[in-house]
């Protein structure tokens, strides 16, 4: 049968964001693939090359609407780290119970978007509901849902208020709950299993190689996670552990990723219940914080989706110089020819529905 | 193999210069444009950096700059006996006029979108690489708006 490309997207249920996937098909079995981005090309490094250093945290914000705040905490990280910004300890704790709540909310954003992908729409609103506690909780300190603007730069806007803990606990108890219903409903479902087992296969080396990381790397039974190995606000000091599965010897399939964010769920939890148990009391805001900047620096953080990196750089102004954003899934939707090459057209959905695709960082 | 004994490697290396470390896991090096090829591929295969994490072009006016960041991930370089990932920064200078440098997505596959969005963006042409075509902005687009003499049609007003 002769070759042919398919588009698939901009508008397309499968794509989670504005872009296309040109796929190249023989029959039903995929040939080759060229994804396309640029629908949501804002320029944001061009826009926050005319900020205050201080301002760009409304930007930051706006580059992935399921998990912003891991983005903003990345940019605050690399500009403290520029500046040399001490954070007060409990402003640390704070960062990190936003940040594995948000990391929560994500994943269960993706579990929800991944169901629909499966033709599951039941499990999309299960998962959703549970992501409103979430955001429920992410709403009482910050006070908005969905751009929080919460992580500055020196600490946190404001301190926790009263019977956070309690109400976090509630939800947290609640969460562990459901999660075991899940693991009946999908993870032990046939049918579930049908349609992700060996399916969107690709080795740890390969994955090394290609930038894919995240995640989509621990579904391949490699222990790499930055918060361990690049360690940033409190996440040393705190008990956790890497969470990796594997559908074979060194390589993943879209059960193994899915399982994957399932255990960082649980190991989530875990690390939420330990920050607050340990909280000291006292400040949440560096008491003075510079507005100019010189020199050069970055950190990276491990993002719902994998390893994000701001690298900024300074001229001495009260604006950045330079400011680059790594996206995850920037190069993980750039290696997908790689493991889409082989599958049928319609495991497309569930290969691209596993590896969690969020535009708003990629097209920057 | 121990950090310290890296740097030391590095520093050995031809058109390697101002060896540092940040950090304590970070090794910032500047390199010379004709030797990088040859630098990145011993880079990766002798010295276990399997990620090419980012890379960035800045202009510096009059020169480009290129910064690299790599890192290891399955830890063959520690720090003080304890695994971490360990990463490279390697800046390379441009001169404006002739802003071309070896690809390097045939070593690291992560590198090929990097390398397109510095071209799209800031117009630095890889030589050497596959598929160099504008990734972000569309087909046809004029000029590359991160370079900072870059004109807008429209002006701004300073925020």
């Amino acid at each position: 049968m002769a070759e042919m490309w398919i588009s698939m997207g901009p508008q397309h249920p499968m794509t989670h964001g504005l872009w296309t996937l040109k796929v190249k098909v023989d029959g039903e079995t995929i040939v080759d693939a060229d994804p396309e981005l640029g629908y949501l090309h804002r320029s944001v490094e061009k826009m926050g090359e005319r900020r205050k250093y201080f301002m760009n945290t409304t930007l930051t914000d706006r580059l992935c609407y399921a998990s912003s705040t891991t983005w903003t905490h990345c940019y605050v990280l690399s500009v403290e780290e520029l500046m040399n910004v001490e954070v007060p300890e409990r402003a640390k704790y704070i960062r990190t119970i936003m940040l594995e709540l948000q990391r929560l909310a994500s994943h269960l954003m993706w579990a929800g978007a991944y169901m629909p992908d499966l033709g599951h729409i039941t499990g999309a609103l299960y998962f959703w509901r549970d992501r409103e506690l979430f955001l429920n909780l992410l709403e009482v300190p910050s006070g908005s849902r969905l751009l929080y603007n919460y992580i500055r730069i020196g600490g946190v806007k404001r301190d926790i208020p009263d019977g956070f803990q309690e109400k976090t606990e509630r939800v947290l108890k609640l969460f562990e709950q459901r999660l075991e219903e899940y693991a009946d409903l999908f993870e032990n479902s046939t049918i579930f299993r049908m349609r992700t087992e060996d399916v969107g296969k690709f080795t740890s080396t390969q994955a090394q190689n290609l930038g894919i990381t995240g995640p989509n790397l621990r579904g391949c039974g490699t222990e790499f996670d930055l918060r361990k190995q690049d360690s940033y606000e409190i996440y040393e000091e705190l008990n956790w552990n890497i969470q990796t599965r594997e559908a074979g010897p060194g390589y993943s399939d879209c059960f193994s990723r899915y399982m994957v964010r399932i255990d960082e769920m649980h190991e989530s939890i875990r690390i939420i219940r330990s920050c607050f148990k340990k909280m000291p009391k006292g400040p949440t805001l560096a008491s003075s914080i510079p507005i100019r900047a010189t020199g050069e620096a970055f950190r990276r953080t491990e993002d719902p989706r994998g390893e994000a990196l701001m690298y900024v750089v300074g001229d001495g102004s009260d604006r950045p110089y330079r400011w680059k954003i790594k996206s995850p899934m920037f190069t993980t939707i750039s290696a997908c020819p790689h493991y889409l090459k082989g599958y049928k057209l319609a495991d497309i959905p569930a290969i691209m529905g596993s590896i969690d695709i969020c535009i708003g960082e990629t097209d920057k | 193999m121990e950090i310290d004994a890296l740097v030391k490697e590095l520093k050995a290396f031809k058109g390697v210069s101002n060896v540092s470390k940040i950090r304590n896991s970070v090794i910032k090096i500047t390199m010379e444009k004709g030797e990088s090829k040859e630098f990145f591929t011993e880079v990766r295969d002798n010295f276990g950096f399997e990620h090419c994490s980012l890379i960035s072009a800045i202009d510096n006016q009059p020169d480009f700059e290129l910064v690299y960041h790599f890192s290891t991930i399955m830890g063959s370089v520690t720090v003080e006996g304890t695994d971490m990932s360990v990463m490279l920064e390697v800046h390379i200078f441009l001169e404006r006029d002739t802003p071309t440098i070896d690809s390097i997505s045939d070593l690291w596959g992560g590198a090929n979108w990097h390398e397109r969005e510095a071209f799209d963006l800031m117009g630095i042409y890889f030589i050497g690489h596959p598929d160099l075509r504008r990734v972000l902005l569309p087909e046809g687009f004029a000029g590359h708006p991160l370079r900072k003499d870059y004109v807008y049609e429209i002006h701004e007003e300073e925020w």
